[in-house]
């Protein structure tokens, strides 16, 4: 039992990893180009963030799934749901973590902007120097609640077939008749959660400069 | 002042017992957010023993022919219409009730639902369940895209091959079923919650064939028969029951409703019914209850 189970988190563990590296940067991408004076561009990725707050992920992974045939015809392979998994994930996080990346960029006093302004700093130095680093301290509690709802989202590729923890715990269940594999999955969720609620922790003290 | 106090502590009592009777149910349901079991205070606190005409079916509304969700949002399906008739022989209240089909015995075992009646095989669950006489035979088979050139069994060697979490054809396929050795040959076994999600990842290519009920791959194909084959060596043959807790009451029921599907069928019900659901893999000629 524990062997399936431990397979099937080493699955969950690699989506919850490429998502984290894939969508902190691309969230950053998509907050920026929310915020961008250029209208278009502004436009574009508030429609982004709305169709990926506004429809369920789990349909967001048949559609990164099965469009590339029923769309474009386009033949995929064993391979395929698990990429469509972390496609979907990727882009879905990304628009989440846009949005609080936004409310950090936005809780930035305008007089600070002036003010670097005034000593002469360029808009990139500005943002990159004085908006970003209190941006990150502001925006961490927000992102530890999205990253620990993700480990939990991760038994969401069952739907696919992807043969993450919760799907093993599922077939483990149903074989052996027992709920032991439901409590033992819990207890792993609920520990990597712990983990993760410990560093969040950890960082968060860190750079807990300039408060009292 | 006091008054203050006992209302308060009176609101933390019915809190507890809130957190409570909600901790209970989340046990019994255990699955899936999607399924919504009714959780009527006394189908949930009153252990099996008490069946009071409220005839509740759990089944799995993506189970078509047997079970599924019709064009006008109402549960539909063979098995459903049985029930229908049977109920309405005894006087009971029919409550159909999409269940998840992993979290099947608890729900049962605690009263939940008084029955399993969708497709439900006997063979390989006889001693969990209490069951009627095998009303209906089946087949397992194995679906290819048209164009594969997997012409039989063997030619499975090393594919992909897909089938339901917990279902019969997986029952077969995996250890200790009659055709472990097949499954083993397999490239991968994968399996998924339900066949509509498995056709579209067999059409898309992202796995090479699927093991399923004939009826259930006759209506998936439906009217796409180029696109699908089914190979014409099964896996394995047979039978359906309706299930039922293992307790006295339980097997009180099943000979009820055996009797009455007797009945159904010498009063011709049965054959109408069939011929209903013909274009999707039902027939007559499976029906396998001997006549009173």
């Amino acid at each position: 039992m524990m062997g399936m189970l431990l397979s099937g988190y080493r699955i969950s563990m690699v989506i919850f990893a490429v998502t984290l590296v894939g969508s902190v940067p691309l969230g950053m991408l998509v907050a920026l180009g929310r915020l961008s004076r250029f209208k278009p561009l502004s436009l574009l990725m508030q429609l982004f963030i709305s169709v990926l707050r506004g429809t369920p992920l789990m349909l967001q992974m048949f559609a990164a799934s099965f469009m590339p045939y029923y769309v474009f015809g386009l033949k995929t392979d064993s391979n395929f749901p698990m990429i469509a998994v972390l496609v979907s994930f990727v882009i879905n996080y990304a628009a989440y973590f846009a949005e609080i990346y936004r409310s950090g960029i936005q809780s930035i006093p305008r007089g600070q902007y002036e003010a670097a302004e005034v000593l002469g700093y360029s808009s990139r130095q500005t943002f990159q120097r004085i908006v970003l680093p209190q941006v990150v301290k502001r925006v961490l509690p927000a992102m530890g609640n999205e990253v620990v709802t993700l480990v939990k989202d991760t038994s969401l590729a069952f739907s696919l077939g992807v043969l993450e923890m919760f799907t093993q715990a599922r077939a483990i269940v149903t074989s052996q008749r027992t709920m032991a594999a439901f409590a033992v999955a819990a207890l792993i969720y609920w520990v990597t959660c712990l983990v993760i609620e410990y560093v969040m922790r950890r960082i968060e003290r860190k750079l807990d400069y300039y408060h009292d | 002042m006091s008054n203050a106090t006992l209302n308060r502590r009176q609101f933390i009592t019915a809190a507890l017992g809130i957190t409570g009777v909600l901790g209970l149910a989340a046990c019994g349901s255990t699955t899936s957010a999607g399924s919504s079991a009714p959780s009527s205070p006394d189908a949930s606190s009153a252990s099996a023993s008490s069946f009071d005409g409220s005839f509740v079916l759990g089944f799995d509304q993506d189970f078509p022919p047997y079970g599924y969700v019709g064009d006008d949002g109402s549960y539909t399906g063979f098995d459903i219409d049985l029930a229908k008739a049977v109920c309405d022989r005894e006087g009971w209240t029919l409550v159909p009730t999409p269940i998840s089909w992993s979290a099947k015995d608890t729900l049962l075992n605690s009263g939940q639902i008084t029955c399993i009646w969708n497709g439900f095989t006997i063979e390989s669950r006889k001693d969990g369940y209490a069951f009627t006489d095998p009303y209906m035979e089946n087949r397992q088979v194995v679906v290819v895209p048209a164009s594969s050139d997997v012409r039989q069994l063997s030619d499975l060697s090393g594919k992909n091959v897909i089938t339901q979490a917990d279902s019969a054809a997986l029952d077969v396929l995996s250890e200790g079923g009659s055709q472990e050795e097949l499954g083993k040959s397999f490239g991968n076994l994968q399996t998924i919650d339900n066949y509509n999600t498995a056709f579209m990842m067999l059409e898309s290519g992202q796995v090479d064939a699927i093991a399923i009920d004939y009826p259930v791959a006759v209506f998936n194909i439906g009217d796409k028969t180029a696109d699908f084959r089914i190979l014409d060596e099964n896996l394995n043959s047979e039978h359906f029951g309706v299930g039922f807790a293992k307790t006295d009451e339980g097997m009180q029921l099943a000979k009820t409703v055996e009797a009455d599907l007797q009945a159904l069928d010498s009063e011709g019900t049965v054959k109408e019914l069939c011929e209903k659901y013909a274009d999707q893999g039902v027939s007559y000629d499976l029906w396998c209850l001997p006549k009173a």
